[in-house]
């Protein structure tokens, strides 16, 4: 009697405890990349709490770029708007990222303004919100390809394909960055 | 830092006449204990031939002769005190105030243990720890200390009743600390990578069940993986610290040192330790201290830990 009970709760048993270790693996990881992401859009945020002190400072010295500030607040509105998928949200990034392009361009024709202590103080916290945004994005892609790889390799894919884990898309920001902003095309 | 051939110069106009001294001070000690030695010898020997003569076991030879060299080592040791730490009161201190002016140096001081400790590069429990050759002040812009640490911990065996006690070095070499250029809250380590050089796809699952260095965090720098492996308490931080520029610098310095290198970011402060086998900063008793390369020698010593700042980029 005790034998069969034993034959049974292995039967049963291990393939259950190997299936909850599989799905745990993928709620941990899935985890993961929400979490990151969630750190990256509080970054992004501090970031758009940035743009109306940004404006105000360079909105002084450079009066014939009134339209480009404009258009990037109302961007900004727009942004904080509503809650945003994670696609939407990237390419929000994407281009107030490349709206500070533009600013840097803009502030090369306006010395007074580099030399102003406010401007310096902007541009320092600006400089370093980049860094932890950039840091941000690789941990972000890292969870994600972690993450990915248990949604396709065996035997967890079969795990994820019964729960509908789907695979998630790495940030794809590098290429991007590098291009001279086009900041009409972005923000209209 | 100044460079080889200012030092050269610097050796030719300055140095050379302090060095002149330490010389015949050196030459004094060995030729004397030199002298020691033979006489012990010779000592030894009547006495030994004596007792044998005696009856005595040609096994107290053997006590003669430890006796003898002990004797002698000890004279040695005693008679060179006053010049090893002279030579580095007037020698290193002189040199290392030309190489990098705004250091300091204290021979009989050192990086304590608790900060040693609290990098978190070796969590192994330290029964022993010693430490020599503070070098500290600012390179630059960057406040900088480092200095010789020599970190131990022993095991003993019982075998019946004698107890055996065996001393195991957890780290020998130079540790440094510095202020680094960001602001963080966690810590972030990053250590020479063994098992997945070793094992690769399978030993970075190994790594990433040692839990004792925090969350394993795998970076995208496929040279930087091969070398060292990273541990951190937060993702994003351990990224934000190691930057695709700040990994092709680490890694540019371990080539450069041809050593093992362990680095550490807590508080915003860099802790690295490379491990060095010989004793530094020390005057060498059997080789002229006249001869420009012992001194470019001490030259290259603090340059390992100096040159840390420019490797590393701190001074931004």
């Amino acid at each position: 009697m005790l034998t069969i009970l034993i034959v049974i709760v292995a039967v049963l048993g291990v393939p259950l405890l190997i299936l909850a270790v599989m799905y745990n693996l993928l709620i941990s990881r899935r985890n993961q990349v929400h979490n990151i992401f969630g750190t990256m859009d509080a970054m992004l945020e501090k970031r758009w709490d940035l743009v109306p002190n940004l404006v105000a400072t360079v909105q002084g010295y450079a009066q014939h770029e009134k339209s480009l500030f404009e258009n990037v607040t109302q961007a900004r509105s727009r942004a904080m708007a509503g809650q945003m998928s994670h696609n939407e949200m990237v390419q929000y990034d994407n281009a107030v990222s490349q709206l500070m392009g533009v600013f840097r361009a803009t502030v090369e024709n306006y010395p007074q303004l580099k030399a102003s202590e406010n401007f310096l103080h902007l541009q320092r916290t600006l400089n370093e919100l980049e860094e932890q945004i950039s840091a941000a994005r690789r941990a972000y892609n890292a969870a994600v390809t972690d993450y990915n790889n248990a949604v396709e390799m065996f035997p967890t894919n079969i795990i994820a394909s019964m729960f509908n884990f789907e695979r998630k898309t790495l940030l794809e920001f590098s290429e991007q960055d590098r291009q001279n902003p086009d900041v009409g095309k972005i923000i209209r | 830092m100044k460079t080889l051939d200012q030092l050269r110069q610097f050796y030719d106009t300055d140095l050379r006449r302090d060095l002149a001294d330490f010389e015949r001070q050196r030459q004094k000690i060995v030729s004397h204990s030199m002298i020691v030695f033979g006489v012990l010898a010779g000592a030894g020997g009547l006495a030994a031939l004596l007792l044998i003569r005696q009856g005595m076991p040609p096994v107290f030879l053997l006590f003669i002769l430890i006796g003898c060299v002990i004797i002698g080592g000890v004279y040695y040791y005693i008679a060179g005190l006053d010049y090893r730490s002279g030579f580095k009161e007037v020698i290193l201190r002189k040199l290392f105030a030309f190489v990098e002016p705004g250091l300091d140096y204290l021979p009989g001081q050192g990086i304590a243990q608790p900060m040693f400790k609290a990098a978190g590069l070796f969590l192994h429990h330290i029964d022993r720890y010693k430490c020599e050759d503070m070098i500290g002040g600012k390179v630059g812009k960057t406040e900088i200390a480092f200095s010789e640490v020599h970190a131990e911990y022993k095991t003993t065996t019982h075998t019946g009743k004698s107890r055996h006690t065996e001393w195991h070095t957890i780290f020998k070499g130079l540790f440094f600390i510095a202020d680094f250029n960001k602001d963080f809250h966690g810590r972030t380590v990053v250590l020479p990578d063994t098992a997945e050089k070793l094992f690769g796809l399978f030993g970075q699952t190994l790594q990433s069940w040692n839990s004792s260095y925090g969350q394993l965090v795998r970076l995208e720098d496929v040279e930087f993986e091969k070398e060292f492996v990273v541990y951190g308490t937060d993702q994003i931080e351990a990224r934000y610290i190691l930057s695709p520029a700040m990994m092709e610098q680490i890694l540019l310095f371990r080539r450069e040192v041809g050593k093992k290198i362990y680095l550490s970011f807590l508080g915003s402060k860099v802790f690295v330790a490379i491990p060095v086998q010989e004793n530094m900063f020390e005057p060498k008793m059997f080789s002229s201290v006249l001869d420009f390369d012992v001194i470019a020698e001490y030259y290259a010593q603090l340059q390992l830990g100096v040159g840390i700042v420019d490797e590393l980029n701190l001074n931004t």
